[in-house]
């Protein structure tokens, strides 16, 4: 039982192959190929990797490219104007702001579905049909679309929606403008977004839960550890590829967030107080047609993007091998 | 256990309040028109399907347009896309030459690139080929950019299926493809399920991609429909929470008939991101 938990564990950290998958690419090596490797490639490799190429690869080469002009369709001719738009980028106050905007979502939505997750993971791991049902509950904002649910909650917070009916019942007269005051509409859409997140954390938490031997914590529990104690020593670092999962999925798509800002407050209320980077690019590049510009902001937000998932990635990678 | 009723109790809790905005959707769904606004959170007392009716039969036949553009967009996508990274992964798999190193990290990459930085070039690429503004364009471009998350899902399985196997069927004569497609392929299913499951509901759900290129009059997709009719028809919300329920509809029947395959593909393959 102990082992099965275990390689339930190491399955949900790595591709879920048999143990022979090991010998594999140790003895295709020694083989002689079954085909042709050339013609391997051309079947099989290429379409896949031509289609990948032209429609991501190239179309990131092509924005670097825009990056490096003052392109604008509307606005011919097309200069070459060097890094200009990167240096413009660090003194450009709407940037600078969406910056910010991007880090504090990012923050919340990577921390508060994964902190939440956990929690209702803990609480749900138990068998039984109430226990499933209420999983599903969690679960189905995960497969709804973006778009239904910044309209479900636009509904939910506007001013005169059923929250703040409550809030009044309540004896609250002045409600919070939760979609309208620019110091709280940030805070709204990350909350929106965790809301939607949280079952993806909550159904990781649970398979990771699975994969804690129960010996351990009769163990650790005869030993007189409480229940605190138990998760601190046994649980949680058991749950460390669950946590990998969780925070890079969250961290990948939160700077991406778009939708969520561009139906529920399109970048207001204000100057920009929810407009994230995501936001801004499409924004400049679509509607105010500075192309140009708008790849370099892309770019900088791929490099961004990378770095910062690398980094985390290899901090808790480690943090599993440490194990 | 003496307190044994307090987990469900908590569990009942906070499940509750986590449901509130779905409550919300599914009452005002069958909620007579003029209440929703009035009175959003009440029971829909006395339930009408005149809000799905409204939608069903609008002159402009939103809905049904929307439809057939969702549908045909998604299976689309999601048939070439298990055909074409089923593939991929095998010859990632199975040529252990260095440069498909290189070639699996740069598919990686591919993983984390968010749809900004490639959107504004791809209308350029589309639009040199005559593809921009069509249901192709959005199609090829799907492929294109899940492409790395086939892939992943792919390679991991197909490395667990023994060479021994296909080497014996080549020896009884059967040509690479037949192997690929008759020998390897039907013991991937668990990998095509996820594969199917998760890109089905991304692209089912996408909004940004088809808003930007089917472009703002050529045509709508579930989403972008539901988008735009919040801006057109403001005032008549039931049609609006009546079509976010139809929208859903298909994805909810879907994620309910394959649950267990799910949240296995769920699993399985967000750890390969």
């Amino acid at each position: 039982m102990g082992e099965g938990g275990l390689t339930h564990l190491a399955a949900v950290a790595s591709p879920p192959a048999p143990p022979k998958t090991r010998r594999i690419p140790a003895s295709g090596r020694r083989r002689k190929p079954i085909l042709p490797r050339v013609w391997h490639f051309a079947s099989f490799g290429a379409p896949g990797v031509l289609v990948y190429l032209c429609f991501v690869m190239a179309p990131i080469l092509i924005s670097f490219g825009y990056s490096l002009t003052n392109y604008n369709p509307f606005n011919p001719p097309v200069k070459f104007v060097g890094f200009d738009n990167y240096r413009l980028l660090f003194t450009d106050e709407q940037f600078l702001t969406a910056l910010k905007v991007t880090t504090v979502l990012t923050l919340i939505v990577v921390i508060v579905p994964n902190v939440l997750g956990l929690g209702v993971a803990l609480l749900l791991d138990r068998k039984g049909r109430l226990y499933n049902a209420l999983r599903s509950v969690f679960f189905t904002p995960v497969i709804l679309s973006s778009v239904v649910v910044s309209i479900v909650w636009s509904r939910l917070l506007d001013d005169r929606g059923p929250l703040d009916s409550l809030l009044r019942a309540l004896g609250i007269e002045h409600p919070p403008g939760w979609l309208s005051d620019p110091d709280i509409a940030l805070y709204s859409v990350a909350s929106i977004v965790s809301w939607q997140m949280l079952g993806f954390c909550v159904v990781v938490y649970l398979a990771g839960l699975q994969g804690v031997p129960s010996e351990l914590l009769e163990a650790a529990e005869i030993d007189g550890a409480g229940p605190l104690r138990r998760f601190r020593a046994v649980t949680w670092p058991l749950l460390a590829p669950s946590l990998t999962i969780n925070t890079v999925v969250l961290l990948i798509s939160a700077f991406k967030t778009y939708d969520y800002v561009k139906v529920i407050t399109n970048g207001g209320p204000g100057s920009g107080a929810t407009a994230t980077i995501a936001f801004n690019v499409l924004q400049t590049g679509f509607d105010s047609n500075h192309v140009g510009y708008a790849s370099a902001m892309a770019v900088l937000m791929l490099v961004v993007v990378a770095v910062v998932t690398t980094v985390v990635l290899n901090f808790l990678r480690r943090r599993e091998v440490d194990l | 256990m003496t307190r044994a009723w307090l987990r469900p109790t908590v569990a009942l809790f906070v499940s509750a309040v986590f449901f509130v905005p779905l409550y919300l959707v599914l009452t005002n769904v069958i909620k007579q028109g003029d209440l929703i606004a009035k009175e959003p959170a009440s029971l829909p007392l006395p339930p009408t399907l005149a809000n799905i009716h409204a939608v069903l039969t609008r002159p402009d036949g939103l809905f049904w347009v929307s439809l057939t553009n969702s549908i045909v967009v998604t299976v689309l996508s999601i048939l070439v896309l298990t055909v074409l990274s089923a593939m991929l992964g095998h010859y990632l798999a199975r040529s252990g030459k260095r440069w498909t190193k290189v070639l699996t990290l740069v598919l990686l990459a591919g993983l984390m690139i968010p749809p900004q930085v490639i959107l504004i070039p791809i209308t350029d690429v589309l639009r040199v080929t005559h593809l921009m503004a069509t249901l192709q364009g959005l199609i090829l471009f799907n492929v294109g950019y899940y492409v790395p998350f086939g892939v992943f899902v792919f390679t991991g399985f197909i490395r667990g299926v023994p060479v021994e196997l296909e080497e014996a069927a080549l020896l009884d004569g059967a040509s690479r493809m037949q192997v690929f497609w008759r020998v390897v392929f039907p013991l991937l299913r668990p990998a095509t399920a996820s594969v199917l499951i998760f890109l089905g509901v991304w692209i089912w759900n996408d909004f940004i991609d088809p808003l930007i290129i089917l472009g703002p009059s050529q045509g709508t997709t579930i989403t972008t429909g539901i988008y735009r009719s919040i801006g057109q028809y403001q005032a008549d919300l039931g049609s609006v929470f009546a079509l976010m329920f139809l929208a859903t509809l298909p994805v909810l029947i879907f994620y309910l008939a394959l649950q267990k395959q799910f949240v296995k593909g769920l699993t399985g393959g967000a750890t390969k991101g």
